[in-house]
């Protein structure tokens, strides 16, 4: 099935099923009373503050609320801490509590920062940007992560002694929640050592908002692969055009079946931009293997072309112009 | 880009703050906290956490097992890890985790100070990379700068070479160690000093895949010895509506082997005995940079971003050729001073134009500008024959890129995104000068019940090359004239994404994802013509009873390229295919055996991949033997409460892996006449490793 059918049929399935999906939201109640007002945030807050919300909130109960008390909102000496004398402790995050309070809980009127709350994520999140719209998060608007309409919440514990995203071995685990293909990218042969926890995506990836495509922490992609790939970065006296422009046009940072994360198996992978006369431009078939009566071994074992252009990466020796020395 | 697109920008920016209004919605009630006295909070002080000490044993030596867990050779390992918190009432506070002690992967990292006035940092990261195991070479020395070989050598051939008696085994692997200080100083409420400082590094032997003479070459052991050193400082404001940071990022690069030199194992042709080749070279980045982000209204948020950077090399020169019987016209100077510009600017604007429309603008522009002079270097081949001067191509690249979108959520189950790039390049010394890729991308999200939700996403682009194609005439020898380069070709991209996320019961969930990308370039007679990746998932998560979980997923990719080619310099007279196939596959069980007591779990992964390559040039051609790589994991563990504060932790863990791939195979030293190889095989191992330890909470 080519591309285009099936971005024509799942279109239709989808057109089809949202719109009956709003005319199901849009339908007047059967009922003869008046529908309830929707869900809203409160706008009065608690009597006593946390001490209101912890009558209910026990500990041992459906969520662990009080490992909030290891964290560092409940830093009191934090001046800027929710549970510094003076700050609005839970209803800082969640908002006003009384009139979730005076209902006897459910989801009306706080914000439960679940995913299932009448608040959309963008004003869920307005409560954790109100202190943290800073560093990495100034340009959290408009970010791939907030145009796809996920929530702090999504990622971050807050309620936890340890908020798994924030540790490299347990980081990517909460990544794949959503990013499954990269997954299984990082199962395959050649990869960074995210599958044994040594690396996490952030250590690339700036999940906040970034100048760069694919939310990078550097403004590119090559600036970004020389915080540990700095012997890379040159400029060489003899540059190979693409290794300067962007390391992703041979390699695939998250896992390949080939080789040092390259997208396709040399010679195939070089003769997609070298064809002058010569040996460059001839067909390697597997006549060219041992036994194959042929010749030419070198151009197809071992490191193949890399066997003599072992300077892929660009060379500072006078006579390195064929990228040989 | 255009000038017509700036405008639309400028319009399209200025459009929006039009639409910014200061109408914030009505606050919360003012409050009176005083009575607040969090008289239920269970703040916590003084110290606790967790220790574990146990042992460990790994059945076998495998350095692609142990690639970088340190698990890599066979034999028992401590094991050591830690996690401990501290915390005053003042403020101060101390966190330490520390991670495989017993393993050369161990890794600590320490952060301490006074919350919300000071932050210090120490973070200590060594990270092995065990790349081969059994490479084979004649060559002594090796992890040094200088290759030399034993008495038999220089041979016409591999096979005439004395390799069967003078092979010695050398480990390729590097050992990266990352020492990192950091501190922070909250100076109030609103600003931020930090600086982090990072040293890194690594040592070791790799792979040099060649040191070439002519026609004939040979495998080489590298040497690493790298050190690189990296500073952070930034002052940042966080206000209420605007926030502003300021940084300096320098790198520093430094290598202890400016060259590798070696025996040529080779008959000499032309006077050769040694080859010497560039190792990395001393290189440094230095860049200063301004964020800023402003909130026009409650509906309206603005942000920019510059940075301003120079990377500098000035590394000597080595000699042209080690090659004394030649004669080689002088150097145009001592060393290359390079240097390249780089300027990365970032500004973007959204607004909730009403409560159900976002509209979104970016501007995007990164550029690389190499100012290394240029000169004629007199070029030596391999070190055997002079050839003609050559003269260096600084190469510079130029992005800018306007992303235009609009969010519409038309109910609280039904959202939908339109958007447009337009995306040019700029290079220089390359056959075309100017590229400009147009996408449009649409996505719609869709909670059809309240158990099922849809999220559907495409996007076309078109790339096309802005006026005439122009090769390179110091680029020698020339490229056939159809051949077109995939990262600069006319291409057609479309992308397709589904993806359901299913509640099939309250307790089971599915989600189901189907990606696909494909790339056409249609005007390119030679070089790739095709690309193809699919990509089709499903996970179920379900928890089966109050003490049972389970996870399964599955993954399968296929990724398809076709390419042609010319063996005449002419017309294509011959194609090939390339077809990647990987599935994985993962389930994971947790179950409380005895509760509160003893917990077991097991993890069992599955990896297939196989490459199929075939190439066509008219002749009954079969296909290459397949590549494939197949990987099974299974992990168990358990953990028994044997008191309140302490446990016994087991684990075992099963891995075994086949691969296959006809590049090294059954090709030994002396395989290929022309090329001495190092020997490497494609991995196989299996593995088995068992843990038991105690943790200590307190």
């Amino acid at each position: 099935m080519t591309i285009k059918k099936t971005l024509f049929a799942a279109l239709l399935l989808l057109s089809g099923v949202s719109f009956s999906a709003a005319a199901a939201d849009a339908e007047p109640a059967k009922a003869a009373e008046p529908p309830p007002p929707p869900p809203s945030l409160g706008t009065e807050y608690t009597e006593t503050g946390a001490d209101t919300c912890l009558m209910c909130h026990v500990e041992g109960g459906g969520y662990p609320v009080f490992a909030i008390f290891k964290t560092k909102h409940a830093n009191r000496a934090d001046k800027r801490a929710p549970f510094a004398p003076g700050n609005l402790q839970c209803e800082a995050c969640h908002g006003p509590g009384k009139k979730h309070a005076d209902n006897g809980g459910g989801p009306d009127g706080i914000n439960s920062f679940k995913s299932s709350s009448f608040l959309t994520p963008q004003q869920r999140n307005k409560f954790c940007l109100a202190c943290h719209e800073n560093n990495a998060r100034i340009g959290w608007h408009a970010s791939t992560h907030d145009a796809n309409n996920v929530a702090c919440s999504d990622c971050h514990k807050i309620h936890a002694e340890r908020d798994p995203v924030l540790a490299t071995a347990t980081q990517p685990e909460v990544c794949y929640k959503c990013h499954r293909k990269e997954r299984a990218d990082f199962s395959k042969p050649s990869t960074h050592p995210v599958r044994f926890g040594k690396m996490a995506c952030s250590d690339c990836h700036s999940p906040h908002g970034s100048t760069s495509s694919g939310m990078l922490i550097k403004p590119t992609v090559n600036q970004t692969c020389y915080t540990c790939h700095a012997e890379k970065r040159g400029p060489f006296l003899w540059e190979h055009a693409p290794v300067a422009e962007d390391c992703t046009l041979c390699h695939h940072p998250h896992g390949s079946v080939n080789p040092a994360r390259l997208k396709k198996m040399p010679p195939l992978l070089c003769q997609q931009c070298h064809s002058v006369a010569g040996h460059p431009s001839v067909a390697r078939t597997p006549d060219g293997l041992p036994g194959g009566g042929a010749g030419g071994e070198a151009f197809l074992l071992a490191g193949s072309c890399l066997n003599c252009h072992s300077q892929i990466h660009g060379s500072n020796h006078p006579s390195g112009a064929k990228l040989m020395r | 880009m255009k000038t017509s697109n700036q405008l639309l920008l400028l319009g399209m920016l200025s459009a929006l703050s039009a639409t910014a209004t200061a109408a914030d919605g009505a606050g919360p009630a003012a409050v009176d906290t005083s009575k607040w006295k969090c008289e239920s909070c269970k703040f916590e002080t003084g110290v606790s956490g967790t220790l574990e000490v146990g042992a460990g044993s790994v059945s076998d030596n495998s350095a692609e097992f142990g690639q970088y867990n340190g698990l890599y050779e066979k034999g028992g390992f401590a094991i050591g890890d830690a996690a401990v918190r501290s915390r005053g009432e003042d403020g101060t506070y101390w966190n330490l985790d520390a991670s495989d002690l017993g393993l050369d992967s161990r890794g600590l990292n320490v952060e301490g100070g006074k919350q919300g006035t000071y932050k210090l940092r120490l973070k200590y990261d060594e990270t092995p990379h065990r790349i081969w195991d059994g490479a084979l070479t004649p060559f002594g020395g090796s992890g040094g700068a200088s290759l030399s070989l034993p008495a038999g050598f220089p041979a016409a051939t591999t096979d005439a070479m004395p390799v069967a008696g003078t092979l010695q085994q050398v480990d390729l692997y590097t050992q990266r160690n990352q020492l990192g200080v950091g501190a922070s100083w909250n100076r109030s409420k609103e600003w931020e000093y930090a600086v982090n400082f990072r040293h890194d590094t690594k040592e070791g032997n790799i792979l040099r895949t060649g040191g070439a003479f002519f026609v004939n070459t040979a495998q080489l052991v590298e040497p690493v010895d790298y050190v690189t050193d990296q500073v952070d400082a930034s002052a940042s404001y966080a206000g209420k509506k605007f926030q502003l940071k300021l940084a300096y990022y320098g790198s520093k690069f430094r290598n202890d082997n400016h060259a590798l030199t070696w025996q040529d194992p080779y008959t000499a042709i032309n006077g050769e005995t040694l080859g010497q080749l560039a190792l990395p070279p001393d290189n440094q980045f230095h860049q200063v940079s301004a964020s800023a982000g402003y909130q026009f209204s409650d509906k309206t948020r603005g942000s920019a971003d510059i940075a301003f950077g120079r990377m500098t090399q000035n590394d000597s020169f080595l000699a042209s050729t080690q090659n004394a019987t030649l004669v080689v016209a002088g150097l145009p100077g001592a060393s290359l001073n390079a240097r390249a510009n780089t300027l990365d600017a970032n500004l973007k604007l959204s607004s909730a134009v009403t409560d159900r429309l976002r509209l979104n603008a970016a501007y995007l522009h990164n550029d690389r500008d190499n100012q290394t002079p240029q000169a004629a270097y007199p070029s030596v081949a391999t070190d055997m024959f002079v050839g003609l001067p050559r003269t260096n191509q600084p190469y510079s690249f130029k992005q800018d890129k306007l992303k235009l979108s609009a969010d519409y959520r038309a109910s609280a189950r039904l959202r939908g995104s339109i958007g447009a790039d337009f995306d040019a390049h700029e290079r220089t010394y390359q056959e075309i000068e100017k590229t400009r890729e147009d996408t449009a991308w649409g996505k719609l999200s869709s909670r059809i019940t309240d158990k099922i939700d849809l999220t559907f996403k495409f996007a076309h682009g078109e790339r096309r090359n802005q006026g005439s194609i122009q090769w390179n005439p110091e680029i020698t020898p020339a490229e056939n004239p159809l051949l077109r380069r995939f990262n600069m070709a006319n291409r057609t991209r479309e992308t397709v994404g589904l993806r359901a996320d299913i509640a099939l019961a309250e307790n089971v969930n599915l989600g189901l994802g189907f990606d696909s990308s494909e790339d056409k370039y249609k005007d390119s007679t030679i070089g790739l013509t095709s690309g193809k990746d699919l990509n089709l998932n499903g996970d179920v998560s379900m928890v089966l009873t109050e003490r049972t979980s389970m996870h399964v997923f599955a993954n399968r990719q296929e990724i398809k390229s076709k390419q042609a080619g010319s063996q005449t310099y002419s017309v294509p007279d011959w194609s090939a295919d390339s077809k990647d196939t990987i599935d994985t596959y993962g389930l994971g069980v947790k179950h409380a055996a005895i509760p509160d007591k003893l917990d077991i779990g097991a993890d069992y992964g599955i990896t297939r991949s196989r490459s199929e390559i075939s190439v066509y040039t008219g002749a009954s051609n079969p296909a290459f033997p397949g590549i494939s790589a197949n990987l099974d994991s299974l992990k168990l563990y358990a953990t028994y409460r044997m008191k309140e504060n302490m446990s016994l932790q087991a684990g075992y863990w099963y891995e075994r892996y086949d691969s296959k791939d006809w590049m090294l195979d059954g090709v030994a030293p002396a395989t290929i006449p022309n090329v001495l190889t190092l020997g490497l095989q494609a991995p196989q191992y299996h593995v088995n490793v068992v843990r038991l330890s105690v943790r200590y909470k307190f």
